[in-house]
Formats: C-alpha cells, sequence, structure tokens
C-alpha cells in the first residue's frame, strides 16, 4: 500500500498515547483489534446495528465498526480493557458479573460502555431514556433482563 | 379483557375464556427440595469464566489473530443457486498484491465431505452446486484484505440450472433433481391406533395449516479462528458445539488419522445450534497443511456467516385434531413438509424430533403422523434451538385453542382435562412417569394472577390479549443413537480440583454446572474449582452441547467421577488416620470425622500422602445411558428419550389492528427443570430462550427470493432489543428427576419451544383469529385481520395445492 494512504494517528486510548500509521480507510474497531491488540472491543454485525463494537470517545457512546480511524485523531478514546482499576472491576462490571448479565459474553463489553455513556450523562434514567441509551446493542443468549438489572444496581451506586 | 371477536370480520376463532381460572393452584414457593442449598449445588455460584468476560479479556475466535496469525484465508462462495462449474480460473486472483494461493476441490487431501448424519456436503464443490453459498475455493494471502481482494478477483464459469426455490418447486413435476435419491429426503411416521377411524367418530374436528419460518442463529461471535500444522499435528481453534465431533469430521475430509488432529474450542459467542454443522474447521486445515509452520487465521464477516450456514427448518404443517364434544381428544392426523435446503445436515433428527413431539403433552389415542424433508436450492437447513419440536408447539398448542374456541371450552381446562398425567405416554407410546406439565400451568397462572397491574387503556385501535403454551420435550439425542459423556476430575498440584469436560461452554453456563457439581460431590470449596473445556487433547469425548443434554450427561458424568475420587481420597484418610473410610466425610474441603469431630485432616496431606505411594488422585466416569430405537412403521418406542422436560408460558400482547404492530407487555416462564444446579444460570437460559421465542413469533425471518439470502445482515435481520421484551417473569419448578444428577433434567431448548407458542395465542385470544403463519410481522397481522383486502386468502405460500397429493402419486 502507498504511504499517501497512510494516516498518521495520534490519539489516547485508555489514557494511554498512541502514534501509529494506520490505512486511511480502516475502522477504529480494526485499529483497536488488530493493530493495538485490544481484542476486548467485539465486531458482530460490522454495521453499525448490533452495538457489539460500542467505544466511547470524547465521552460519547460509538460504533467502532463504523468510524474511521483518521477520524480519531486528537481525541480520547476509552474501551473495555481500561475499565477496570488493576484488579478492582469497575462498578458496571461488577454489577453485570454479579446479576449474571454476561453469558456467551461476546456483547458485553459493548453493552458496558453503551452504560458507561448513559450513567454518566444521568445516573437517574426514565424508563424511556434508559431504552433510547440501550437499544442500540443487541443481545442474542442473556436476553434483557438481567442487563437492565444490572445498569440499575451500578446506577444507584454511581458516583 | 373482553371478548373482541364481534369486532372482527373474517376467519374469526376467539376464545371465549375472558378470565383465568381461578382454582387452587401449586404454591411455587413451597416446592419440594427448595430448602437453603448448604453446599454449591443449588447456589447462584458466579460464573467461572465471568470476570474474564466483563473485563473483555476472554479470547474468542478472531481475538486470536493478533501477533499470531501469518497468513490469512478466504472462501469463494457460489453467487449462483444451482449449477455446475465449468472452469475456475485462479490467474487474476494470484496477481493480487500479498497474495500466496487459491484452492480448490482438487487440492483437498481426504475425502472432502462433511455432513454431520449423512455425508452428502462437499467441503469444496467438485462440480454441483447446490446452494448460493456453497464453497468452490479458498484463497490464502499475508493480509485480510489481500484475501479479501484475492477472494473477489477469482473468476468462475458456472452452466446456470433452474433453481428449486421452494418446496413446491422441488416436487413439481419434471423438477430438477437435487440428490439422488430425488428431493425427498428420507420421511417419518407414527401410527398410533386408527386416526382415520377415530376422526369419523369425533364430535368435533379442526384442520389448520400453519407454515413456520427460516430462522437463523444469529448468534454474535461470528466464526473465526486459527490453524497451525507442523508437520505431525494439526491444531485448530475455532469456535464449535462438539469439539471431538469437528476433529473427527475434520480428520475425514483432509485424509488425516484423527489422532493428528486437535481441535480447542476458545470462548465462543453463542451458538442455538449454529455451529453444530462444522464451519471454518476444515478450511482452516487444508490451508494449513499446505502452509506447514504458518499459522492461518480466517473470520466469516456477517454476510457470509449468515450466507454460509445452516438455518432453522421453515415447515409447513397439515393439522387435524378430533375430539368429543366433552373436549376429550381423540385423534391427531398431521402431515409435515420439512424444508431441508440444499443438504441434509441434521434434517433426518429433526424430521424424528418433529414426529416424536407432534402432540406435545397431550393424551391423543390414535396418532397418525407422516414427516417429510424436502430438498431445495436454500440454506442447508439444520440444527437450532429446539429443532422440529418448536415449530411442532406452534401446531399443537394452536390447535388446542382452536378448539376450545370451537367447543366453547376454557382453553386452560381443556388443556387440563387432556394433558398426559403421571404413567401416561406421549405420541411414541413411551410412558413419563412423573408428568409436572400441570404444575407448570399452574404456576405460570397464579404468577399471572397474582402480579397483575392494571392494564393501561388501550386506544380505539388496540387489542389486548393473553395466550397461555404448555410443553413437553424430551431432551438427549434418543431414539436409539449412542449418547454419552464422559468427564475427568483430579487434584492437581496446588491441591485445586480440576473438571475436564469435552463439552463446550458458549455461555450456557456449563462451566458452572459441571464445576459446581465436582465442588458438590467432594465437599469442596467451589473457589477451588477450575474447569478445562472442549479441548481434544486434554479432555474426553462428553457429546454435543446441544439437545438440552450437558447438564443430564456430563452431569452425571462429573458426578460420577467425583464420587470415584471421593472414595479414593477417603480411602487414604482412612489409612493415615487408622480409622475406617466410612467414618469419614469431606465437607470445605477437610476430611472430617463423622461421629468423631476431633478429627480433622486438611486435603492437602491427603494429596501429599497419595502422591508420595504413586497414587494418581483422579476419578473419571462415563454416563452411556441407552435408548431405544423408534419402531420404522410406527414411531412407537418404550424410551425414545431418556427423560422429559415440561413447561408452560403466559404472554399478553397488544396488538394494534391497524398497524399490525404486536407488544407483547408480559410475560411469564415457568419450566420444571428437575433441580436448579445455578439458578442464576438456569434463569438466564430461560429469560434468553424465551426472548428468541418472542423473536421467532414476531419479527426474525431469513427471506430468500430465489435461492438467493434478501437479508443476510441484521439491517434486515430483525432481532429482538431491549424494547422489544418485557421483563420476563420466571418460575423454576424443582422436581426431582430420579436418574439426573441431583435431580438435574436441564433447561437449554424449552424456553424457546414454549414461547413461540404462548405470543402467538395471545395474538389470537387479542384479535380473535388465530395466526397460523410466523413470523407475524405487520403485515401478516394486517393480513390475518384482512384476508379479503389483502386478496390472499392465507399467506402466499399456501394458496398452492397441498403437496400431500403429489408425494403419494
Amino acid at each position: 500500500m502507498a504511504d499517501s494512504q497512510k494516516w498518521r494517528l495520534q490519539c489516547t486510548v485508555n489514557g494511554g498515547t498512541v502514534d501509529t500509521d494506520v490505512p486511511q480507510d480502516e475502522a477504529l474497531l480494526t485499529t483497536l483489534r488488530d493493530r493495538l491488540g485490544l481484542t476486548g472491543t467485539k465486531g458482530s454485525c460490522l454495521e453499525g446495528e448490533c452495538g457489539s463494537c460500542t467505544v466511547i470517545v470524547d465521552g460519547e457512546a460509538v460504533n467502532s465498526c463504523l468510524v474511521l480511524s483518521p477520524q480519531m485523531q486528537d481525541r480520547k478514546i476509552e474501551t473495555i480493557e481500561g475499565l477496570a482499576d488493576g484488579g478492582k472491576l469497575h462498578v458496571l462490571q461488577e454489577k453485570f458479573l454479579a446479576a449474571g448479565a454476561a453469558q456467551c459474553g461476546y456483547c458485553t463489553p459493548g453493552l458496558i460502555m453503551a452504560a458507561k455513556v448513559l450513567l454518566e450523562n444521568n445516573a437517574n434514567l426514565t424508563e424511556e431514556e434508559f431504552f433510547e441509551g440501550m437499544e442500540g446493542n443487541i443481545c442474542r443468549c442473556t436476553g434483557y433482563k438481567s442487563i437492565c438489572e444490572a445498569i440499575r444496581t451500578a446506577a444507584r451506586q454511581w458516583a | 379483557m373482553k371478548r373482541r371477536s364481534d369486532q372482527i370480520s373474517a376467519g374469526s376463532v376467539t376464545d371465549v375464556t375472558t378470565q383465568p381460572v381461578t382454582r387452587p393452584l401449586v404454591d411455587p414457593s413451597k416446592t419440594p427440595y427448595k430448602e437453603e442449598p448448604k453446599g454449591p449445588v443449588g447456589r447462584s455460584e458466579r460464573r467461572i469464566d465471568g470476570r474474564e468476560k466483563v473485563t473483555g479479556t476472554a479470547l474468542y475466535g478472531a481475538d486470536l489473530f493478533p501477533n499470531r496469525a501469518d497468513y490469512f484465508a478466504q472462501v469463494v462462495r457460489s453467487e449462483i443457486a444451482h449449477g455446475n462449474i465449468i472452469s475456475i480460473h485462479k490467474e487474476k486472483s494470484l496477481q493480487v498484491p500479498g497474495m500466496i494461493a487459491v484452492y480448490s476441490a482438487g487440492d483437498m487431501p481426504g475425502t472432502n465431505r462433511q455432513g454431520l448424519i449423512h455425508r452428502d456436503h462437499p467441503v469444496l464443490v467438485e462440480n454441483r452446486i447446490l446452494f448460493r453459498g456453497d464453497a468452490i475455493a479458498i484463497v490464502v494471502a499475508e493480509t485480510e484484505s489481500a484475501a479479501v481482494s484475492g477472494c473477489e478477483a477469482v473468476e468462475v464459469n458456472y452452466e446456470e440450472l433452474p433453481v428449486v426455490a421452494t418446496m413446491d418447486d422441488a416436487l413439481a413435476e419434471g423438477a430438477p433433481r437435487l440428490h439422488p435419491d430425488g428431493n425427498i429426503m428420507g420421511g417419518k411416521r407414527i401410527r398410533k391406533g386408527d386416526a382415520d377411524a377415530a376422526l369419523g367418530e369425533s364430535d368435533v374436528i379442526v384442520s389448520e395449516t400453519f407454515v413456520t419460518q427460516t430462522v437463523d442463529h444469529a448468534f454474535l461471535d461470528l466464526e473465526a479462528g486459527i490453524a497451525h500444522w507442523d508437520g505431525e499435528f494439526l491444531t485448530i481453534h475455532a469456535s464449535g458445539q462438539w469439539a471431538h465431533e469437528e476433529r473427527r469430521l475434520t480428520s475425514l475430509a483432509l485424509g488425516l488419522p484423527m489422532e493428528a488432529v486437535r481441535i480447542i474450542t476458545p470462548a465462543t459467542g453463542g451458538a442455538f445450534g449454529g455451529r453444530e454443522d462444522i464451519s471454518i474447521q476444515i478450511y482452516l486445515g487444508m490451508v494449513a497443511l499446505h502452509h506447514p509452520g504458518k499459522t492461518i487465521a480466517m473470520r466469516y464477516s456477517r454476510e457470509e456467516s449468515m450466507r454460509a450456514r445452516h438455518k432453522r427448518h421453515s415447515l409447513r404443517i397439515h393439522y387435524t385434531l378430533g375430539a368429543k364434544q366433552d373436549g376429550t381428544l381423540t385423534a391427531a392426523k398431521i402431515t409435515v413438509y420439512s424444508e431441508e435446503g440444499a443438504y441434509a445436515s441434521t434434517g433426518p433428527a429433526v424430521l424424528r424430533k418433529a414426529a416424536s413431539h407432534s402432540t406435545g403433552p397431550y393424551r391423543i389415542p390414535n396418532v397418525y403422523v407422516d414427516v417429510y424433508g424436502v430438498f431445495t436450492n436454500n440454506n442447508p437447513t439444520g440444527a437450532m434451538r429446539g429443532f422440529g419440536a418448536c415449530q411442532m408447539a406452534i401446531a399443537y398448542e394452536g390447535m388446542v385453542d382452536r378448539l376450545a374456541e370451537r367447543l366453547g371450552m376454557d382453553r386452560i381446562e381443556l388443556r387440563r382435562k387432556n394433558l398426559i398425567r403421571n404413567g401416561d405416554a406421549v405420541t411414541t407410546g413411551q410412558r413419563i412417569p412423573v408428568v409436572t406439565a400441570t404444575d407448570c400451568i399452574d404456576a405460570a397462572l397464579q404468577q399471572f394472577e397474582a402480579k397483575k397491574l392494571a392494564d393501561k387503556p388501550l386506544t380505539p385501535y388496540q387489542r389486548r390479549g393473553w395466550g397461555l403454551s404448555v410443553i413437553c420435550f424430551g431432551l438427549g439425542y434418543g431414539d436409539g443413537f449412542p449418547d454419552a459423556s464422559r468427564a475427568t476430575v483430579r487434584f492437581n498440584a496446588e491441591g485445586r480440583l480440576e473438571v475436564y469436560t469435552g463439552g463446550v461452554e458458549y455461555g450456557q453456563g456449563l462451566l458452572n454446572m459441571a464445576g459446581q457439581i465436582a465442588a458438590e460431590e467432594l465437599g469442596m470449596p467451589f473457589e477451588q474449582v477450575d474447569v478445562v473445556w472442549a479441548d481434544t487433547g486434554r479432555t474426553q469425548e462428553s457429546g454435543s452441547s446441544s439437545a438440552t443434554r450437558q447438564t443430564y450427561f456430563t452431569g452425571n458424568a462429573v458426578k460420577i467421577a467425583a464420587s470415584e475420587l471421593r472414595e479414593e481420597v477417603l480411602d487414604i484418610a482412612g489409612k493415615l488416620l487408622n480409622v475406617h473410610p466410612h467414618e469419614l466425610d469431606l465437607t470445605d474441603g477437610d476430611i472430617k470425622g463423622r461421629f468423631d469431630p476431633s478429627i480433622v485432616l486438611p486435603i492437602g496431606n491427603i494429596l501429599k500422602a497419595g502422591r508420595e505411594r504413586g497414587y494418581e488422585l483422579e476419578g473419571t466416569g462415563i454416563f452411556k445411558p441407552r435408548t431405544v430405537c423408534e419402531d420404522f412403521d410406527t414411531g412407537q418406542s418404550p424410551r425414545a428419550f431418556i427423560t422429559y422436560l415440561f413447561a408452560s408460558h403466559i404472554a399478553q400482547v397488544v396488538v394494534d389492528i391497524e398497524t399490525g404492530e404486536v407488544r407483547v407487555e408480559r410475560y411469564v416462564a415457568c419450566h420444571d427443570v428437575g433441580k436448579a444446579i445455578n439458578p442464576q444460570s438456569v434463569e438466564g437460559q430461560m429469560i434468553g430462550g424465551a426472548t428468541q421465542g418472542i423473536g421467532m413469533a414476531l419479527m426474525e425471518e431469513v427471506v430468500m427470493q430465489d435461492g438467493r439470502m434478501m437479508n443476510p445482515n441484521f439491517t434486515d435481520y430483525i432481532l429482538p432489543t431491549f424494547r422489544d421484551v418485557p421483563e420476563i417473569e420466571t418460575i423454576i419448578l424443582e422436581n426431582d428427576d430420579p436418574g439426573g444428577p441431583f435431580g438435574a433434567r436441564g433447561v437449554g431448548e424449552p424456553p424457546l419451544i414454549a414461547a413461540t407458542p404462548a405470543v402467538l395465542n395471545a395474538i389470537g385470544h387479542a384479535v380473535g383469529s388465530m395466526p397460523h403463519t410466523t413470523p407475524c410481522t405487520p403485515q401478516r397481522i394486517w393480513e390475518l385481520l384482512n384476508p379479503h383486502e389483502a386478496g390472499i386468502p392465507y399467506d402466499a405460500r399456501l394458496a398452492r395445492a397441498p403437496l400431500h397429493a403429489r408425494l403419494t402419486k
């Protein structure tokens, strides 16, 4: 691939600086997983329908399969890998674990990231706000009850 | 709820029940064996793999690529649904920068055949293409993008043949022959009593034709994996449902001895039967054999995953049910056509399951069932959660509601009157010693009534209704098929308990089930248990993670292995302490005296003593119960399945009769699982299964047009989201199964099976016209309510002449 098609991507991922060449047409999902080895973010529908690849960009939930890496220039990205503080789980991770909200676990990282954005903006959600924030994430095996329970119990402890 | 049949014009079938009947009910909180568990069994222990799943460190197939993949492979798939390959041109593809090689059928070293029951499916097509998804060649490149470009650059010349797009096409005069034996695959029948005579003497007869849709598994974790051939051993990491069978099929197709192939299943994001047929394993293995020392990686896109994979069978069910005026069922005559798609896959098993579950938990003395599989040029149809049984539940539960309406009887009372009771036989003639169908109905109704909320007021265009389903389900492969699980339980050098099982964990909770049973049996804290699973190099064959069988089969194997190990430990302890082993017990990781509380010996001492004497502290177990093959002519068998499960669901819906939209307002699911080894996992299976069943009832449908899948993506294949599913209320009943580990039966498939008919019956109750075609999309609801306006008396697919006439010619 010719150099002109490369983009020198500088951004922050989970608090660390990233400075790497990426093809201009590469999706953020691919950069995170295949280039940076951050495989916690999952790809599934690859067209923005299922939310499995949700990451946080400057405080907003983003489908990483739908944005290109060059768009991430100088931005702050958070992925599931950056959530736990050393050995201590984030409250959402803890609640997902306790509620049994992760069965096959494939939708879990995306759900947790989406829920984090939702609760950070407003931990006191109405049902409609909750649905609006979460309906972009599909779970195929666990059903939604335990996921709702995990997010709601986390909301109660939200600092 | 009010009766609304007067408001609806045509085809009105309304349940006369306005309220569920109140009667003395079983209190679910007072069912037996509900005392606080002392050990891990019965406790909602946290998932063994939970922490890695919430932190994103669990490694699924595609997560193995970084830093490991040397080459990437990609499959060239047919662009036509039916035809012959004239030539394959690889030159242009090989000119793509980064491309290494293109392989076709001639490069396959072994049989080049796959298929779980019949080996009728070429891994790479040699000549004849049977569906638009058949694999033609595999390209290998240095990068994934080069592989994708190289794949597109392979030129295939086809000779196109007429596409057999539907079952009607397949059975039409002069239809192209898709398989050597013709377009009809096998068949399965049940002959019990004299159905024709009994129907003739019946006071009431109801008939209906049901059409169920093709469903995709839509698991989120796309097929992906890596493989490596070191010149002696082929190691494949790829998600599946039955590592040992995948090893067998891979070694056959590749012409390798089975010992040379090792399959390791990585973390797997859902399966639902969709990983039973082999996916990428053989492709990966073939490429690895051609490139020794290199690690080969490949994955499907969502489109490829949906285009290449088998689907749930679409069934056309002609159902006739007879009854006496008092509601006693007299006879059922059922003909089923099951769309097999291009290859057999698990089809023969699906036909058998459809037949043996055709009348559900009802006592019907005269039964006549014919089930036929019909090949087409659509995707092969194979295993999916509840196969055969879930489509038939739509039919028999739909029929009972129709019959109730016709008789003017309460639909719940009609069920109670006809449900099998302890010692009665199901369709196959198998007697079920303990039948808990009524208990499930009672508990579900009680929950439904007890927590009844004030109904939200409806607009003039909305109708509310509720529906109930009750089902039975035989677990395991059954039908005389050899079905066994093996397990090993051992203490490792650190004194931790290790459980080895060949079963696959894809989210259902197998690891906790096996771990909790071993810990319970050995009196060990659950935190000290590790489970090693689905690695053909380290674990023994435990059968597939399917057929709701792992809890019953592997659970028993683990229990047997653990109890053997327990005896061994107590024997050593007895020698050390100079007491009889029967005077000792194992609790909380220590040896304790049963009668002498002063005896306490940490288990670590035993392990050390054992090793010094050269004992291997290990127990193995095999659980291999027999079932009896169903008679070919009559479908009768004294023990077609090892044991049966019962469940009842209630759905309450609101239907907008202007737009045809259906919203599920409330949902209650009750299952008798024998014993919930981990109640949280059991609930998770109930809720996840019910959610899929709601999806099947209302929205999920693979649309095929002339052999082309019109919606191979999540934009057009609609899955239930947070908004589509209400909070599912779960009730677990625990009536011990005498043969199950700690009384457990299992739970996996029944939640889906019971869900779809409950929703359909609720729709029928709401609008006064019973649905007969799934999914009940807004358009179908509108057609159901406005058959004349829609210009089609029925679903278009039903307008054609019955298939049966052509078959019996």
